[in-house]
């Protein structure tokens, strides 16, 4: 580990590039045809989303039971994975607009990636809202459309504003990731010289001629766009917490869960992306543009974000105690006591320990130890989320009608199934699209803006 | 007209069908009605191709749209060719009838739509069971439409035409007659005087008949010892309502034993908490927690084979503070033989000083009843006791308990078998009963069988000894069947069909019947009809001695179902005490007491394949689909077991291997197993379904009857999951105890608390306020009102709602998942010791909250509030998120995981026959729908139709919900709530009244008022 | 071949120091129609063209409060006006709960609109057609080049003066750029048979997939929305019984509540002095039983019982209710003939039951009356 002086700023590209290698190194992997290791990688992808597709089968064929969801226990996998996948797609968002609005120059790297990631998580999160239900064929009911019935949809219910939050977040998503893919698909549009991909680059870059004249316009943009996906990112793990928060369930009825579930989110997101950039920079030697500083920056946040919820953690059992309702206490001892102890003490180790590891800069800089922690933190991430949907439902208020939910292989084949959802988008991704955004980084190579010497 | 022949048989859409009017064929053969394309004719338009355009343009829209407009057919209405004058389709029937599902023989009701049964309940112009009926009679509709009914005449398992059959079955009597050779009937406990007839006159025409009868429920030993004491069988009823003080001996007599629906009815008026509390104290001397137990106010642990010990030293201990009978010198030495001193220790001197001052205070107020199950001795010395207190005037001699046919001995059964060994025996018949199955092993019963020549098994359904029969001859159903009972003097019970038998059955006497005739031409299928009529004007008629002619007398009993007769109340005879020397005090047995009794919901096995009972929770377990032998939990420590262990219970020389159950409030020696389990032989459902532990019982415990000592348990490897639609936590586990006080889900008093105090109750009750104003509901608001003084648990409410609103049966692999569907349960909560716990019992259903939880998460608007009141969901709205389930604080949403008529049992409920139990006025509902109580809206808006219609209100209390009217203590009210006259009202307003976890503030409209304890002490526990 | 027309001359530059100074001489030399092409945003360029700020942001703010308030109203007709329900006791208007979908149109409105504004009208965006696209000029300043184009619509333009200035600033292959001809000459036909080809295929696909979701997929279980019930309903057929009815006829000889059979069957003169009235002639009662009169005795008695028959001699009319024969019936008689009917008349049990025919008698009983008042009755 070379010694690194935090008190000035580093260069987010390392070297001083010439901006046609760049150009070279980013648009290599669309230019090439796909090796093997890339064949492997996709099969294996393929074989997880098979999974997922026979166990969706059984389950529409059968119905729900085919869960081991029961009554009372009415969500559990299904839930659990949405707040997951929703979760992990808080990242992009984040890096691309709340780090350009703080100016942070370092998140170029990774942007365009982190964004990808986001619009397919929150693509495989939408799956499970819709496929959790008992009659999927009739998911259009959840919009207000006037029809035959007369009927219109029940405002007041967070399902609702969590079918407004999601779509909206992906849409966002989407135009924010296309607005800043159109200069690269200019450039690219300009390198080929295969007619099949000039036509298609041209139809996406509808024509754009890196004018300034554009360009200042196109700055403004950006700037709105980060402006409202910031509040937007936040809102849309708010909206979903509410899912909870609203309830009167003891144990989802807390004040608490917007501000928790945000954090949870940003920290699991960021896992997911380092985990997955860790791959790519290595794959597509990307190590000069996504450096181990980015990574380590990444790691600081998780530091953060992991103790923001560590404190969560110990909030929620405060106010429990505060509280002075029996019921409310309960479910909290039942958490750290209860029979889903073992649940519980996995989340707390992945999420609350783990990361405490960043602290010492030698961890924060070594790519196995980060490696392994953020597979931590994110297996941690789901079983908060279990621990949140499970261990509450399965005793309320009623001991008579308490009950233990056991998961079935079904509910572990979807599970399977929308991680194999994902990484085929995310492989896809990478040979479909320049991953790392070619004019935002070469607008921070260094000597790639006017040194103002003459005013 | 000239084809009213073809009417009859074929079916037509329309009058129009019938005659061929040339509209129908014109309107048969253009596609469009008129007005659609009539007015469109393409070659005949003018050349201008625009408008040629057009008009081809419109013709095929119209096409298009008449295309996806056509919906298919949903098969064509069939009206009546000539309507029954009662009968008007949509609107049901009632037919006064009699129950056969148990000797009881309840009065019943059975609701029909256009002639089909849907629902059975109780006559309320019934004296014994005033209008209610349990839940074995509730359910028993589903045998009707059973898909494994016997539905032709088997010989040697292949069909037979009735006219072989009896052709057949007579010369086989002939013959036999001839040979001398016996013709054994075996029968089961008899409630038919007309039966009886019927079999006297089968034994003139066959002399050498001879008549068996026997049942594993009975009463003989109690109507054994009445005899030694009073010279007589027939041992009358016990006025429950006049006790003050109850000492119940291993008696069920609330919830399973004897005539339960009465003693309960009795029993809980003086249970009453509106008007003024005179609450009677109820004891429970028992080995086994019974739901009886559950209720008691003093529960004292007593093994049963030592009850005759504890009663004879109550009777010394009372005989000391005086007697109402003066004492043979053999009687006191025999009674001062026993001592109370080795009771106190196990018992605790403070209970047993309360129970034998109460006995003494209240002489000739209170009331000792023994068991069924107990043996001939105990329930003597229970004779004595009472008389030693003066008990008798609460015994009711109006209506004494009948004994048309007794039961037949152990005796007679040696003998039969041994004439069936030796060929004696050339004709068996079995009489709808099934010997096979309750006969003790060792009686070889089943091996002897093969002896004789002629088996015959009159039976609804396959049964162990059908399978073992020549002839299976397939009866009628009991809603199929004409009938009269005769069980307690002065009720003369009549039963009546309700339907013509759906398959090629016949009913047992009409059988009979014909076999006397002589010639199989002689059946008509209203012969047993016709000789019932004609036997009730001669027996009943007579007695009557009414104005009018017998057949107008017949009708109107008929149309009342029963018939009460005047007769002059005995006087209460001397108690003979001859019998007292042949007692001895009863040795102490080492080892453990078996104590079978007859299980909740299956009778003795009869209604095994009848899905709806087998899934009804046990009242105290809530154990559903099997049996186990329940042991206390110090015995399952002693011998390590806890539950869903199998043991091998072994008394002399029998065993059985049965799961476990530890259950709290046991007496340590007893093991509690209850029979009507194991069948082999029987429908899909119920076939091996629990074990059967009549296996026990050997000829020699015949008379001694279900109690079995010396019995040893060891621990043998493997498990058998039992399942249970509660979790069961132990009660000294801190982590969870006492939740339900704690979190004041159930809130008890004592009487004399209440007495001091009325209002103890809302001590500590702060101000619960909204942020929104409330919704006011003006017109009617429904609610519900629950008194848990008199929730016995008996579950004839889940019964009652399960038939009344389609609820399907989902197996035991998906209890044990948690996912039953019954819209109301009945929750049981324990506090206090595991050795002697008390037991709360709590029916919980939607409680319609007025700011219901689950309304504001729906997405979809399903569940949403009707203007009076109901939380209602709309089934075909549902998309099945499961959130309002989750929002529910009372749990009490029920999903449907699967189609649970489809994934039953391989489609077992899922065929045209089972199809017709289904009430015609409730959705059935898909897989992915959520569903709960509706206060039976079905119910409320034919009330309201039926008011709008005679232009009036409704009035207060007319509404009655299906749980309602089965619940046989009224323990539940339902009604207007905004209207001041009715009960609901009123209850609401009671000092007792209490909510469900009221702190929520989500307003339930089910109010439940606090059971009150009459202990001595004012604090429960 | 025709000459092709001039759209502009570029320039190259190779830092982005020099075109900054290019731009500020084009500046000074009063250009106003040219442009700088880079491949990334360059700090400073926008105030060195001395370039207006962007006015897209008051577009993002008009379209965003249109959309709140857009959410807002729609939300409150429909749960206030258009199908109130009341949900768990909360007023039919009940705004909290309405404040996250608000701010979540809010968002999506502006932001979809803030880019379809720069792409299309902003910068006349898609245009693939520009002269600038698919040259040389433009794939230098795609990847690591800085360039700048004086347009010939430009006022101050005149070629020699232009190449002069690019010059002046150190410009790099100063070269023209042309009009593509084609490209102009290119005229765009409504009905391509592809065109019509994709429509008449997509028309297909639509009308088929429709076709078959409406008449067969939602006719199979479970889309059936619950039509297809286990149960029977009334007059409906059922396989179980032989006869294919599902609705049966009571067993004979049984006794349903309340229908006990007729006493007096055939047997009038009895029915009339055995049987009682039990109703009194109370104003609800004459109701009933002028309303059961007009439905099911009129059409042949006639509206007053005179035996004048709405049938037009279809059927034989019944004589008057007001001969002295009827008058002097007791009740009961009457009341049989309702019951048991009499010659042709058949026996109106089934249509009437048992109180609505005593109302019916005691309605004649006033029709009777009215018939011959007497002077008391006018009193």
């Amino acid at each position: 580990m070379s010694f690194v002086d935090y008190t000035k700023e580093i260069q987010v590209v390392e070297g001083k590039q010439p901006l046609r290698t760049i150009d070279d190194i980013i648009s290599k992997p669309l230019e090439t045809k796909p090796d093997k290791k890339f064949y492997i990688a996709i099969s294996v992808t393929l074989t997880m989303l098979m999974f997922g597709v026979i166990g969706l089968g059984l389950t529409f064929w059968y119905g729900i039971g085919m869960w081991g969801n029961n009554n009372p226990v009415g969500w559990a996998y299904d839930i659990v994975n949405f707040v997951f996948w929703v979760g992990i797609g808080h990242a992009g968002t984040l890096i691309s607009a709340i780090l350009y609005l703080f100016r942070q120059k370092w998140r170029t790297g990774i942007a365009r990636f982190a964004e990808g990631m986001t619009i397919f998580a929150v693509m495989t999160a939408g799956l499970f809202p819709l496929i959790h239900v008992g009659r999927p064929w009739l998911d259009g009911y959840l919009f207000p459309y006037p029809n035959q019935h007369s009927l219109w949809v029940n405002f007041t219910s967070p399902l609702l504003w969590d079918v407004f939050a999601v779509s909206t977040y992906l849409t966002v998503s989407l135009i924010f990731w296309y607005v800043g893919l159109i200069p690269d698909f200019a450039s690219l549009r300009e390198r080929t010289a295969n007619k099949f991909k000039k036509i298609t680059y041209s139809i996406f870059s509808l024509g754009w001629r890196f004018s300034n004249r554009h360009w200042q316009h196109y700055e403004m943009v950006y700037l709105i766009l980060a402006g409202f996906a910031t509040p937007l990112v936040l809102s849309v793990h708010t909206i979903v917490s509410f899912d909870f928060a609203v309830s009167i369930l003891p144990g989802w009825h807390t004040t608490i869960f917007p501000p928790y579930f945000v954090a949870g989110a940003v920290f699991s997101g960021f896992a997911m992306v380092q985990n997955v950039l860790i791959f790519v920079r290595r794959i597509f030697n990307y190590e000069h543009i996504i450096t181990l500083n980015t990574l380590e920056k990444m790691n600081k946040i998780m530091l953060v974000t992991g103790s923001m919820v560590g404190y969560a953690y110990a909030m929620e059992f405060f106010i429990a105690w505060y509280s002075g309702v029996q019921a409310e206490q309960f479910t909290f001892f039942n958490r750290a006591l209860g029979p889903y102890a073992w649940a519980y003490w996995i989340m707390v180790t992945c999420n609350v320990v783990s990361p405490q590891l960043f602290w010492f800069k030698k961890i924060r800089r070594s790519i196995p130890i980060m490696f392994v922690v953020a597979v931590f933190v994110n297996v941690g991430m789901w079983f908060e989320r279990f621990v949140i949907v499970v261990t509450s439902l399965s005793r309320d208020y009623l001991p008579s009608s308490w009950a233990y939910y056991t998961p079935t292989l079904v509910d572990a084949m979807i599970l399977i199934g929308s991680f194999g959802f994902f990484f085929t988008w995310i492989l896809l991704f990478t040979k479909a699209l320049p991953v790392v955004s070619i004019a935002e980084v070469k607008a921070v190579v260094d000597g790639a803006q006017p040194s103002h010497k003459d005013h | 007209m000239n084809d009213s022949s073809k009417t009859n048989n074929v079916l037509w859409k329309s009058i129009e069908g019938l005659n061929n009017d040339p509209n129908i064929q014109k309107m048969k053969e253009d596609e469009f009605l008129d007005g659609v394309t009539e007015d469109f004719h393409p070659n005949q338009l003018s050349g201008i191709s625009r408008r040629k355009f057009l008009a081809l343009l419109s013709a095929s829209a119209a096409i298009t749209a008449t295309a996806c407009t056509d919906y298919q057919d949903k098969g064509e209405i069939i009206p009546y060719n000539k309507r029954p004058q009662e009968v008007l389709p949509g609107t049901e029937n009632l037919y006064a009838s009699t129950c056969n599902g148990c000797s009881l023989s309840c009065g019943i009701l059975v609701k029909t739509r256009e002639g089909r049964p849907i629902k059975i309940d109780g006559n309320p112009d019934h004296p014994i069971n005033e209008g209610k009926i349990c839940t074995k009679g509730q359910a028993s509709i589903l045998n009707l439409y059973d898909p494994e009914r016997l539905k032709e005449p088997l010989f040697n398992n292949r069909k037979i035409s009735w006219n072989d059959v009896d052709k057949n079955i007579i010369e086989v009597l002939e013959s036999a007659v001839q040979k001398g050779k016996e013709i054994a009937i075996l029968t089961g406990e008899l409630t038919s005087p007309t039966t009886k007839k019927v079999f006297d006159k089968f034994s003139e025409k066959y002399p050498t008949t001879k008549i068996y009868s026997y049942s594993t429920i009975n009463q003989s030993t109690r109507s054994k010892a009445w005899f030694e004491c009073y010279g007589s069988y027939e041992f009358p009823s016990i006025k429950f309502d006049e006790a003050n003080v109850i000492l119940a001996i291993d008696s069920d007599f609330l919830v399973n034993e004897d005539s339960y629906l009465e003693n309960m009815r009795l029993f809980t008026k003086r249970r009453e908490v509106v008007g003024k509390t005179d609450f009677n104290r109820l004891y429970v001397a028992e080995g086994r927690m019974s739901a009886t137990g559950m209720m008691a106010d003093y529960r004292i642990r007593v093994s049963p084979d030592e009850q005759y010990n504890f009663v004879m030293s109550l009777v010394n201990e009372l005989s000391k503070k005086g007697s109402n009978i003066e004492f043979d010198p053999v009687t006191k030495s025999m009674v001062s033989s026993f001592s109370i001193n080795n009771f106190s220790k196990k018992i605790g001197k403070e209970k047993l000083n309360y129970l034998i001052d109460d006995l003494n205070k209240s002489r000739g107020k209170s009331i000792v009843y023994a068991g069924s199950t107990l043996s001939k001795e105990v329930h003597l010395a229970v004779n004595l006791l009472n008389e030693v207190l003066g008990n008798s005037n609460l015994y009711n001699y109006l209506n004494e308990n009948v004994v048309i046919l007794p039961q037949s001995s152990r005796e007679d059964f040696d003998r039969l078998i041994d004439s069936m060994k030796n060929g004696n025996v050339d004709v068996l018949i079995h009489f709808g009963s099934d010997p096979v199955f309750y006969l003790p092993y060792d009686f070889e019963y089943q091996s002897s069988i093969s002896r004789v020549k002629t088996v015959i098994s009159l039976s609804e359904s396959l049964n162990e000894s059908c399978s073992l029969s020549h002839y299976v001859l397939p009866l009628n159903n009991q809603l199929e069947c004409w009938g009269d009972s005769f069980v307690q003097t002065g009720v003369y019970g009549l039963q009546q069909p309700v339907i013509s038998p759906i398959f090629n059955t016949r009913q047992k006497e009409s059988i009979l019947l014909t076999w006397i005739s002589g010639s199989s031409s002689n059946f008509s299928s209203d012969n047993y009809h016709k000789f019932l009529i004609e036997n009730f004007t001669q027996t009943v008629y007579t007695k009557l001695n009414s104005f009018s002619d017998a057949k107008r007398v017949w009708l109107s009993s008929l149309h009342d179902g029963v018939v009460t007769l005047k007769n002059v109340e005995k006087l209460h005879k001397k108690i003979s005490q001859s019998w007292i020397p042949l007692l001895k005090l009863a040795k102490e047995n080492s080892g453990l007491t078996v104590h079978l009794t007859e299980s909740y919901f299956i009778g003795d096995g009869y209604f095994a394949n009848n899905g709806w009972l087998q899934e009804v929770p046990h009242p105290i377990t809530k154990v559903t689909w099997d049996n186990y032998a329940a042991l206390s939990p110090l015995t399952a420590k002693k011998f390590n077991l806890k539950n869903d262990d199998i043991i091998e219970v072994s008394v002399s020389n029998s065993k059985i291997k049965i799961p476990v159950f530890v259950q709290p409030g046991l007496s340590d020696k007893t093991i509690n197993i209850e029979y009507g389990y194991g069948r082999k032989v029987i429908g899909d459902v119920g076939k091996d379904i629990g074990i059967n532990p009549l296996q026990l019982i050997s000829k020699n415990h015949f008379e001694t009857k279900n109690i079995l000592t010396n019995a040893s348990i060891n621990k043998i490897d493997g498990t058998h999951k039992l399942v249970t639609t509660q979790e069961h936590h132990s009660l000294d586990d801190t982590f969870v105890k006492d939740f339900h006080k704690i979190r004041k889900i159930i809130q008890e008093g004592t009487v004399e608390k209440y007495q001091k105090d009325p209002k103890f109750l809302h001590e500590h009750k702060h101000e619960l306020f909204s942020i929104t104003n409330e919704h006011t509901y003006s017109g009617n608001k429904w609610a519900m009102a629950i008194d848990l003084n008199k929730c016995t648990s008996c579950a004839a409410c889940v019964a009652s709602c399960n038939v009344e609103n389609n609820i399907p049966v989902v197996g035991k692999d998906q209890v044990g998942k948690g996912r039953e569907m019954h819209w109301i349960r009945i929750d049981r909560y324990f506090s206090g010791s595991p050795e002697d716990p008390i037991a709360s019992n709590q029916p919980m259903l939607c409680q319609h909250c007025d700011n219901a939880p689950c309304e504001n998460v729906c997405p979809v608007n399903a569940t949403n509030h009707s203007p009076d009141g109901l939380n209602q969901m709309v089934y075909n709205r549902c998309v099945g998120t499961r959130y309002c389930s989750n929002n529910c604080p009372y749990k009490v949403r029920r999903y449907n995981f699967f189609d649970f008529r489809d994934h039953f049992a391989d489609e077992y409920y899922q065929n045209n026959l089972t199809a017709l139990v289904n009430n015609p006025e409730v959705t059935v509902r898909s897989r992915g729908v959520m569903e709960k109580c509706t206060f039976c809206v079905q119910r409320i808006m034919d009330v309201r139709s039926t008011a709008i219609n005679e232009g009036r209100e409704i009035s207060p209390n007319e509404v009655v919900t299906a749980c309602q009217q089965a619940c046989p203590t009224n323990a539940i009210t339902f009604g207007d709530a905004n209207n001041p006259d009715s009960n609901v009202a009123k209850l609401r307003n009671h000092n007792l009244t209490y909510h469900v976890l009221e702190e929520l503030n989500i307003k339930p409209n089910v109010t439940y008022i606090a059971k009150l304890r009459n202990t001595h002490s004012e604090d429960n526990s | 071949m025709s000459e092709k027309i001039l759209y502009s001359y570029t320039g190259i530059f190779n830092s982005p120091d020099e075109i900054i100074h290019a731009a500020e001489k084009a500046v000074e030399k009063g250009y106003k129609k040219y442009d700088v092409h880079t491949p990334y945003p360059l700090h400073g360029m926008n105030s060195v063209m001395n370039l207006p700020p962007s006015k897209l942001g008051y577009i993002a703010l008009i379209v965003g409060l249109s959309g709140a308030l857009a959410a807002l109203l729609t939300m409150f007709w429909i749960s206030a006006i258009d199908y109130p329900i009341v949900i768990g006791g909360k007023p039919l208007f009940s705004f909290p709960a309405y404040v996250p979908i608000m701010f979540e149109v809010t968002v999506l409105s502006a932001s979809i609109a803030t880019v379809l504004a720069m792409l299309f009208f902003f910068f006349k965006l898609p245009n693939n057609a520009h002269p600038l696209n698919g040259t040389e000029y433009m794939q230098k300043v795609a990847s690591d080049k800085y360039g700048i184009s004086i347009q010939c619509d430009e006022k101050l333009f005149e070629e020699k003066s232009v190449i002069e200035f690019l010059k002046s600033v150190h410009a790099k292959d100063i070269t023209p750029i042309y009009y593509d001809n084609e490209e102009i000459n290119y005229k765009h036909k409504i009905f391509e048979p592809k065109f019509i080809l994709f429509l008449v295929i997509a028309g297909l696909i639509t009308s088929s997939v429709t076709y078959f979701t409406l008449n067969k997929l939602m006719f199979i279980p479970p889309f059936t929305w619950m039509m297809d019930q286990s149960r029977l309903d009334v007059q409906s057929s059922s396989v179980i019984f032989s006869d294919g009815y599902g609705m049966r006829n009571p067993v004979e000889g049984s006794i349903a509540r309340g229908s006990l059979p007729y006493q007096f069957q055939g047997q009038p003169e009895l029915a009339g002095e055995k049987l009682i009235n039990p109703l009194p002639s109370t104003k609800n009662v004459l109701e009933l039983g002028l309303k059961k009169f007009d439905i099911y005795c009129s059409p042949c008695h006639g509206f007053y019982g005179e035996g004048n028959s709405r049938l037009q001699g279809h059927f034989p009319n019944p004589p008057s209710l007001h001969s002295d024969k009827v008058r002097n019936w007791p009740d009961g008689r009457i009341f049989h003939v309702i019951t048991d009917g009499q010659n042709i008349m058949s026996s109106h049990a089934s249509q009437l039951n048992v109180d609505e025919r005593w109302a019916v008698v005691n309605y004649v009983r006033v029709l009777q009356r009215a018939f011959n008042a007497k002077e008391s009755d006018l009193q």
